[in-house]
Protein backbone atom coordinates (compact mmCIF):
# COMPACT_ATOMS: atom_id res chain seq x y z
CA UNK A 1 0.00 0.00 0.00
CA UNK A 2 1.24 3.47 -0.74
CA UNK A 3 0.36 6.53 1.24
CA UNK A 4 0.54 10.09 0.10
CA UNK A 5 1.73 12.29 2.92
CA UNK A 6 2.40 15.28 0.72
CA UNK A 7 0.76 18.63 1.38
CA UNK A 8 -1.01 20.48 -1.40
CA UNK A 9 -1.79 24.17 -1.85
CA UNK A 10 -4.86 25.52 -3.63
CA UNK A 11 -3.17 28.46 -5.34
CA UNK A 12 0.27 29.55 -6.42
CA UNK A 13 -0.02 32.50 -4.04
CA UNK A 14 -0.34 30.07 -1.17
CA UNK A 15 2.94 28.38 -2.25
CA UNK A 16 4.51 31.86 -2.49
CA UNK A 17 3.86 32.56 1.18
CA UNK A 18 6.51 29.92 1.93
CA UNK A 19 9.28 31.84 0.09
CA UNK A 20 12.13 32.63 2.48
CA UNK A 21 11.13 29.92 4.96
CA UNK A 22 14.18 28.22 6.47
CA UNK A 23 15.20 25.07 8.25
CA UNK A 24 18.46 24.31 9.98
CA UNK A 25 20.25 21.07 10.64
CA UNK A 26 23.59 19.87 11.91
CA UNK A 27 25.65 16.88 10.97
CA UNK A 28 28.90 15.53 12.38
CA UNK A 29 31.27 14.17 9.77
CA UNK A 30 33.14 11.24 11.23
CA UNK A 31 35.29 8.56 9.60
CA UNK A 32 32.31 6.22 9.34
CA UNK A 33 30.29 8.72 7.28
CA UNK A 34 33.21 9.25 4.88
CA UNK A 35 33.92 5.52 4.60
CA UNK A 36 30.26 4.55 4.02
CA UNK A 37 30.03 7.15 1.25
CA UNK A 38 33.25 6.02 -0.48
CA UNK A 39 32.34 2.33 -0.22
CA UNK A 40 28.92 2.99 -1.68
CA UNK A 41 30.06 4.89 -4.75
CA UNK A 42 33.18 2.74 -5.09
CA UNK A 43 35.78 5.48 -4.69
CA UNK A 44 39.03 3.94 -3.38
CA UNK A 45 41.03 7.21 -3.66
CA UNK A 46 43.42 7.33 -0.65
CA UNK A 47 42.86 11.12 -0.43
CA UNK A 48 39.54 10.42 1.31
CA UNK A 49 40.82 9.52 4.71
CA UNK A 50 40.83 12.72 6.70
CA UNK A 51 39.11 14.72 3.98
CA UNK A 52 35.63 13.98 2.66
CA UNK A 53 35.19 13.78 -1.11
CA UNK A 54 33.20 16.79 -2.38
CA UNK A 55 30.51 14.38 -3.56
CA UNK A 56 29.50 13.90 0.08
CA UNK A 57 27.65 17.22 -0.20
CA UNK A 58 25.35 15.67 -2.84
CA UNK A 59 23.87 13.29 -0.26
CA UNK A 60 20.34 13.75 0.96
CA UNK A 61 21.34 14.15 4.58
CA UNK A 62 23.49 17.13 3.73
CA UNK A 63 21.70 18.87 0.92
CA UNK A 64 18.13 17.65 0.70
CA UNK A 65 16.75 18.42 4.14
CA UNK A 66 15.19 21.42 2.44
CA UNK A 67 12.21 19.24 1.59
CA UNK A 68 11.41 19.17 5.30
CA UNK A 69 10.60 22.89 5.20
CA UNK A 70 7.18 21.57 4.21
CA UNK A 71 6.39 23.75 1.21
CA UNK A 72 3.10 22.50 -0.27
CA UNK A 73 2.92 21.39 -3.90
CA UNK A 74 0.45 22.85 -6.35
CA UNK A 75 0.28 19.98 -8.85
CA UNK A 76 0.21 16.20 -8.39
CA UNK A 77 3.55 15.20 -9.84
CA UNK A 78 7.00 16.36 -8.85
CA UNK A 79 10.51 15.34 -9.82
CA UNK A 80 13.98 16.64 -9.10
CA UNK A 81 14.77 18.83 -12.10
CA UNK A 82 18.38 19.60 -11.39
CA UNK A 83 20.91 20.64 -8.82
CA UNK A 84 24.14 22.44 -8.44
CA UNK A 85 26.83 22.37 -5.84
CA UNK A 86 29.54 24.94 -5.24
CA UNK A 87 32.48 23.74 -3.15
CA UNK A 88 34.45 26.41 -1.28
CA UNK A 89 36.45 24.44 1.27
CA UNK A 90 37.08 20.75 1.85
CA UNK A 91 35.07 19.04 4.56
CA UNK A 92 37.42 17.38 7.04
CA UNK A 93 36.89 14.40 9.30
CA UNK A 94 35.63 15.75 12.62
CA UNK A 95 33.90 18.79 11.10
CA UNK A 96 30.42 19.70 12.27
CA UNK A 97 28.40 20.94 9.32
CA UNK A 98 25.56 23.38 10.00
CA UNK A 99 23.20 23.69 7.10
CA UNK A 100 20.59 26.36 6.52
CA UNK A 101 18.02 25.36 3.90
CA UNK A 102 15.83 28.02 2.35
CA UNK A 103 12.91 27.89 -0.07
CA UNK A 104 14.46 30.59 -2.22
CA UNK A 105 12.57 30.96 -5.49
CA UNK A 106 9.42 30.00 -7.33
CA UNK A 107 9.17 30.17 -11.10
CA UNK A 108 6.15 29.64 -13.28
CA UNK A 109 7.17 27.58 -16.33
CA UNK A 110 3.86 26.67 -17.88
CA UNK A 111 3.86 25.67 -21.53
CA UNK A 112 1.62 23.89 -24.03
CA UNK A 113 2.49 20.71 -22.11
CA UNK A 114 0.58 22.11 -19.16
CA UNK A 115 1.16 24.10 -16.02
CA UNK A 116 4.49 23.71 -14.30
CA UNK A 117 6.23 25.26 -11.30
CA UNK A 118 9.94 25.30 -10.56
CA UNK A 119 10.63 25.34 -6.83
CA UNK A 120 14.19 26.31 -5.93
CA UNK A 121 15.82 25.44 -2.61
CA UNK A 122 19.17 26.84 -1.55
CA UNK A 123 21.22 25.24 1.21
CA UNK A 124 24.29 26.83 2.72
CA UNK A 125 26.71 24.56 4.58
CA UNK A 126 29.07 25.99 7.21
CA UNK A 127 31.68 24.22 9.31
CA UNK A 128 32.21 24.66 13.06
CA UNK A 129 34.46 27.69 12.37
CA UNK A 130 31.63 29.42 10.54
CA UNK A 131 33.30 29.02 7.14
CA UNK A 132 30.98 28.32 4.22
CA UNK A 133 32.20 24.98 2.84
CA UNK A 134 29.55 24.54 0.15
CA UNK A 135 26.28 25.85 -1.27
CA UNK A 136 23.71 23.50 -2.78
CA UNK A 137 20.84 24.50 -5.02
CA UNK A 138 18.08 22.02 -5.78
CA UNK A 139 15.24 22.57 -8.22
CA UNK A 140 12.03 20.59 -7.97
CA UNK A 141 9.69 20.50 -10.95
CA UNK A 142 6.03 20.34 -9.96
CA UNK A 143 3.56 19.66 -12.76
CA UNK B 1 47.20 8.40 -11.82
CA UNK B 2 49.57 11.16 -12.88
CA UNK B 3 48.71 14.71 -11.85
CA UNK B 4 47.06 16.71 -14.65
CA UNK B 5 48.31 20.29 -15.10
CA UNK B 6 46.51 23.37 -16.44
CA UNK B 7 49.30 23.83 -19.02
CA UNK B 8 48.54 20.47 -20.64
CA UNK B 9 44.76 20.81 -20.87
CA UNK B 10 43.17 21.72 -24.18
CA UNK B 11 39.67 22.93 -24.97
CA UNK B 12 37.73 20.11 -26.63
CA UNK B 13 39.71 17.43 -24.82
CA UNK B 14 37.88 14.43 -23.34
CA UNK B 15 38.72 13.37 -19.80
CA UNK B 16 38.96 9.66 -18.82
CA UNK B 17 35.55 7.99 -18.57
CA UNK B 18 34.37 6.57 -15.24
CA UNK B 19 32.28 3.42 -15.44
CA UNK B 20 29.79 2.20 -12.80
CA UNK B 21 27.11 -0.46 -12.69
CA UNK B 22 25.05 0.31 -9.60
CA UNK B 23 23.18 -2.76 -8.30
CA UNK B 24 20.13 -2.94 -6.02
CA UNK B 25 22.62 -3.42 -3.21
CA UNK B 26 24.35 -0.16 -4.23
CA UNK B 27 21.00 1.66 -4.03
CA UNK B 28 20.36 0.31 -0.53
CA UNK B 29 23.90 1.34 0.49
CA UNK B 30 23.27 4.80 -0.99
CA UNK B 31 20.00 5.09 0.93
CA UNK B 32 21.88 4.34 4.15
CA UNK B 33 24.97 6.39 3.35
CA UNK B 34 23.03 9.39 2.04
CA UNK B 35 19.90 9.41 4.16
CA UNK B 36 17.51 9.18 1.20
CA UNK B 37 15.00 6.50 2.15
CA UNK B 38 12.42 7.23 -0.54
CA UNK B 39 10.88 3.84 -1.49
CA UNK B 40 11.13 4.66 -5.20
CA UNK B 41 14.76 3.55 -5.01
CA UNK B 42 14.46 0.09 -3.37
CA UNK B 43 10.80 -1.06 -3.36
CA UNK B 44 9.92 -2.35 -6.84
CA UNK B 45 6.16 -2.52 -6.13
CA UNK B 46 6.18 1.09 -5.01
CA UNK B 47 8.21 2.15 -8.07
CA UNK B 48 5.77 0.30 -10.34
CA UNK B 49 2.78 1.93 -8.65
CA UNK B 50 4.22 5.22 -9.89
CA UNK B 51 4.49 3.88 -13.43
CA UNK B 52 8.17 2.88 -13.46
CA UNK B 53 9.34 -0.51 -14.75
CA UNK B 54 11.71 -0.94 -11.80
CA UNK B 55 13.31 0.98 -8.95
CA UNK B 56 15.29 4.03 -10.07
CA UNK B 57 18.92 4.87 -9.45
CA UNK B 58 19.05 8.00 -7.24
CA UNK B 59 19.83 11.09 -9.30
CA UNK B 60 22.10 12.25 -6.49
CA UNK B 61 24.10 9.02 -6.75
CA UNK B 62 24.70 9.89 -10.40
CA UNK B 63 25.78 13.37 -9.28
CA UNK B 64 28.17 11.75 -6.78
CA UNK B 65 29.59 9.60 -9.61
CA UNK B 66 30.10 12.72 -11.73
CA UNK B 67 31.90 14.36 -8.82
CA UNK B 68 34.17 11.30 -8.60
CA UNK B 69 34.81 11.55 -12.36
CA UNK B 70 36.18 15.04 -11.64
CA UNK B 71 38.13 14.29 -8.45
CA UNK B 72 39.78 11.34 -10.23
CA UNK B 73 40.81 13.66 -13.06
CA UNK B 74 41.99 16.75 -11.10
CA UNK B 75 44.12 14.65 -8.74
CA UNK B 76 45.54 15.62 -5.40
CA UNK B 77 46.55 19.15 -6.40
CA UNK B 78 43.35 20.07 -8.21
CA UNK B 79 39.99 21.04 -6.74
CA UNK B 80 36.41 20.69 -7.87
CA UNK B 81 34.73 24.10 -7.57
CA UNK B 82 31.28 23.57 -9.00
CA UNK B 83 29.06 20.79 -10.35
CA UNK B 84 25.66 21.35 -11.98
CA UNK B 85 23.35 18.61 -13.22
CA UNK B 86 19.97 18.30 -14.85
CA UNK B 87 18.00 15.12 -14.29
CA UNK B 88 16.58 14.27 -17.72
CA UNK B 89 16.18 10.48 -17.68
CA UNK B 90 16.15 7.48 -15.39
CA UNK B 91 18.73 4.78 -14.77
CA UNK B 92 17.92 1.32 -13.45
CA UNK B 93 19.98 -1.09 -11.32
CA UNK B 94 22.23 -3.38 -13.35
CA UNK B 95 22.72 -0.84 -16.14
CA UNK B 96 26.26 0.13 -17.01
CA UNK B 97 26.58 3.92 -16.67
CA UNK B 98 29.37 5.91 -18.24
CA UNK B 99 30.39 9.21 -16.67
CA UNK B 100 32.07 11.39 -19.25
CA UNK B 101 33.51 14.88 -19.47
CA UNK B 102 34.87 17.26 -22.10
CA UNK B 103 36.85 20.45 -21.52
CA UNK B 104 34.89 23.44 -22.87
CA UNK B 105 36.99 26.37 -21.65
CA UNK B 106 40.20 27.15 -19.78
CA UNK B 107 41.07 30.53 -18.27
CA UNK B 108 42.73 32.25 -15.35
CA UNK B 109 40.73 34.26 -12.86
CA UNK B 110 41.66 35.72 -9.46
CA UNK B 111 44.92 33.79 -9.50
CA UNK B 112 43.26 30.46 -10.19
CA UNK B 113 43.67 28.23 -13.23
CA UNK B 114 40.11 27.28 -14.07
CA UNK B 115 38.78 24.68 -16.44
CA UNK B 116 35.12 24.36 -17.42
CA UNK B 117 33.74 21.05 -18.54
CA UNK B 118 30.63 19.57 -20.02
CA UNK B 119 29.86 16.44 -18.00
CA UNK B 120 27.16 13.80 -18.35
CA UNK B 121 25.96 10.34 -17.43
CA UNK B 122 25.38 8.11 -20.46
CA UNK B 123 23.06 5.09 -20.24
CA UNK B 124 23.50 1.80 -22.19
CA UNK B 125 21.41 3.21 -25.07
CA UNK B 126 23.91 6.03 -25.44
CA UNK B 127 21.49 8.66 -24.08
CA UNK B 128 22.75 11.52 -21.93
CA UNK B 129 20.39 10.99 -19.00
CA UNK B 130 22.08 13.44 -16.63
CA UNK B 131 23.87 16.24 -18.47
CA UNK B 132 25.62 19.00 -16.63
CA UNK B 133 28.65 21.22 -16.32
CA UNK B 134 31.53 21.69 -13.93
CA UNK B 135 34.33 24.06 -12.99
CA UNK B 136 37.61 22.77 -11.59
CA UNK B 137 40.90 24.43 -10.64
CA UNK B 138 44.17 22.83 -11.70
CA UNK B 139 47.80 23.41 -10.68
CA UNK B 140 50.25 25.04 -13.08
CA UNK B 141 53.67 23.55 -13.78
Amino acid sequence: MTTDSRKFAKTQDEVKTYLGKKREETMEIDGTVIRAFCECIGDPNPMWKDTAPPGLVTTAMISSGAMLIGVPLLYKRSVAGGADWEFFKPIKKGDVIHTTHEFSALEEKSSDKGPRLLMVYKSSHKNQKGEVVAISTNTIMNF
Amino acid sequence: MAQVYFDDVQEGQDIPTLEKTPSRRTLVMWAGASGDFFELHYDKEFAQSLGNPDVLVHGRLEAAYLTQLLTDWVGEKGTVKKVSVQYRGNAFPGQKLLMKGKVTKKYQKDGENLVELEIFVENPEGKKITPGSAIVALPKK
